[in-house]
């Protein structure tokens, strides 16, 4: 706080009497290039939501409530809530949790640290694409390697039709998008571990602390503003995948993977309802606004708490 | 008394965690190497069936390790007659489509960091807050307006265009890794220059970008791949299948049944090696910056 209180020497003669606009021209161009493409198009989508707008029939024509009206009928609307409160649970819990177990594991000293982290940070560097495709192939019903290795567990002749199956769907697009998101959270939470001064732990140890007590007492309260923050962002990321989920499942097997997402982007481009996707979007950034509001909460309060 | 001392500062150094004798030390490598074998198999069974012959790839039960080596769906990619199905034409479009969006966004994050990194001023928490709502928001969200206008002024099927969408949504967290590598800069470097009778914006030039060369670089990275591996606007906006970028292209691949899988895994595997080097080369600088612009702000 100290240094930013400080004036420089040069700010001064810049400053001293006149407004400073440097930094708004400089956001001006940041501000308008964001308003085209987002704030407009989010407008649009608000209009859009009020009217209705089927791509091949009639024209657009002022509907009042009735979009929304139908979104509180539609049983895959709350369907689809549903799918994405549990994809979401389930990808936060599973890839926060792993990159947790994954960061305690490297910041152990042991050979080859260096080449188990770059191991760690490749799910992270492959695209969606890619990695759709090859766990397509590992859980193909017919040529699937993992076909092969249920049989080595488990004793059963009829292996599921994995992501076809009902059942297995989403824990499989749950577990595969946590493939991918957890060296994150993982690298994040190493960076936490290794800024942890050493001193906690040795007076730890002279306090006769067991490695689980420490761990409990020292490392956790370290990390527990970490994981919250992480915990929200892994939300958001989880609220806004569309590319794994809709190249793996496209929604199916009977909506059992649909998110929001996936279905305004159905509602749009394979029902060509533009405004009906629309509404749904529209309630997709209502729960985008609170998740945010929350995230920068909890952002602020933990600044306060390093400030104070 | 000086041994006892070492070993004393080398057993600190080596953490809270180190053991006395090898032995102790099995159960950890065991969860290391199981842990490294389960976060790298997806990748290396895509690379089984790159090398392998495709015959053997289809069999029951597949070979965990390939027994025979062949070159040849890297072949087909290149030479590959099928105009529909030009995997290296799509890796192509992907590069340019990516540069477009890496000079866009280079250019508005310095502006944008810069401005968050000298003093605070009025609205700043405000640009931030946009900011992160921008960062946060689903691109799936405003597909269909983005669509709908960019549809009716004739501007479909364009690298450009899609460009300019990637960049919008990358760019929030360019300029937050960017802003992080300028703070770094001590302040008595840039009142020098100042003091020195330099305009900001020259300073700017001049004497941080040049200190701030690896952020750059990082950012161009990010904004890179951002482009690279975006699918959803690149599906919505790009019919034309001489445009498709390899996300797209690709993506149109998977669902097809007479896909041969060895050239699927094969364009895959070129599509993925690039991130993953670059990557890992940068990573540092993309997790400190992701994790101060998204978890410290």
């Amino acid at each position: 706080m100290a240094v930013q209180a400080t004036v420089s020497p040069a700010d001064a003669v810049v400053n001293h009497k006149r407004r400073d606009y440097l930094p708004y021209m400089l956001v001006l161009p940041i501000i308008v290039y964001e308003a085209i493409f987002i704030l407009i198009p989010i407008l649009q989508q608000v209009v859009s939501s009020f009217t209705s707008d089927v791509i091949g029939i009639g024209t657009v024509r002022w509907v009042g409530l009735d979009n929304y009206n139908r979104l509180l009928a539609d049983r895959n609307f709350w369907n689809s809530l549903r799918v994405t409160l549990a994809f979401m649970g389930g990808t936060v819990i599973l890839s926060v949790g792993i990159g947790l177990l994954a960061a305690l594991l490297l910041n152990q000293q042991f050979r080859g640290r260096s080449v188990a982290r770059g191991i760690m940070t490749m799910p992270w560097a492959i695209p969606d694409l890619p990695a759709v495709m090859v766990f397509f192939w590992i859980l193909n019903p017919n040529f699937g390697v993992i076909n092969l290795f249920v049989r080595w567990i488990l004793p059963i002749d009829q292996t599921p039709r994995w992501l076809l199956d009902i059942n297995l769907a989403l824990p499989l697009v749950i577990a595969i998008a946590a493939w991918k998101a957890f060296p994150f959270y993982g690298l994040v939470t190493l960076s936490v571990l290794q800024s942890i001064p050493h001193d906690l732990y040795e007076a730890a140890k002279v306090d006769g602390a067991t490695p689980l007590q420490s761990f409990r007492y020292v490392t956790l309260p370290e990390l527990i503003p970490t994981l919250m923050l992480m915990g929200i962002l892994a939300c958001i990321f989880a609220f806004r995948q569309f590319a794994l989920i809709f190249l793996s499942t496209g929604g199916g097997p009977a909506r059992t993977t649909e998110t929001l997402v996936i279905s305004v982007y159905k509602a749009a481009f394979n029902s060509f309802d533009f405004s009906y996707g629309a509404t749904i979007g529209v309630a997709g950034f209502v729960v985008v606004f609170a998740i945010t509001l929350l995230f920068a909460y909890l952002q602020r309060r933990q600044e306060a708490l390093a400030t104070s | 008394m000086s041994t006892l001392h070492n070993t004393l500062v080398h057993t600190e150094k080596r953490g809270i965690a180190s053991p006395h004798h090898w032995t102790r030390r099995i159960p950890l490598y065991v969860l290391v190497i199981l842990f490294c074998i389960v976060t790298a198999f997806p990748l290396y069974w895509m690379l089984v069936s790159v090398v392998q012959p495709i015959s053997l790839s289809l069999q029951y039960p597949p070979p965990l390790f390939p027994q025979a080596f062949t070159l040849q769906p890297f072949v087909e990619i290149f030479t590959g007659q099928d105009t529909a199905q030009r995997i290296d034409v799509w890796i192509f479009n992907s590069a340019i489509l990516a540069s477009i969006t890496t000079l866009i966004c280079l250019f508005l994050s310095v502006l944008g960091a810069f401005a968050l990194s000298g003093r605070r001023w009025r609205g700043q928490a405000g640009f931030g807050f946009i900011l992160l709502m921008t960062q946060m928001l689903p691109e799936a969200l405003i597909v269909i307006p983005l669509y709908a206008t960019i549809d009716r002024l004739q501007m479909k099927d364009s690298l450009l265009t899609l460009a300019l969408v990637d960049t919008a949504f990358v760019l929030p967290i360019c300029i937050w890794i960017l802003k992080n590598v300028f703070d770094t800069i001590p302040t008595e470097i840039r009142d020098a220059a100042l003091v020195d009778g330099c305009t900001r914006l020259r300073m700017l030039w001049r004497i941080m970008l040049p200190i701030a060369a690896p952020g750059l670089v990082a950012v161009g990275v990010v904004a890179f791949f951002h482009a690279w591996n975006e699918y959803i606007f690149a599906a919505s906006l790009i019919t034309d299948r001489k445009l498709y970028t390899a996300s797209v292209g690709l993506g149109s691949m998977i669902s097809m049944i007479d896909t041969p899988i060895d050239k699927l895994m094969a364009g895959g595997l070129l599509f993925s090696i690039f991130p993953i080097i670059f990557y890992l080369l940068v990573q540092r600088y993309i997790v400190a910056g992701l994790s101060a612009g998204a978890v410290k702000g």
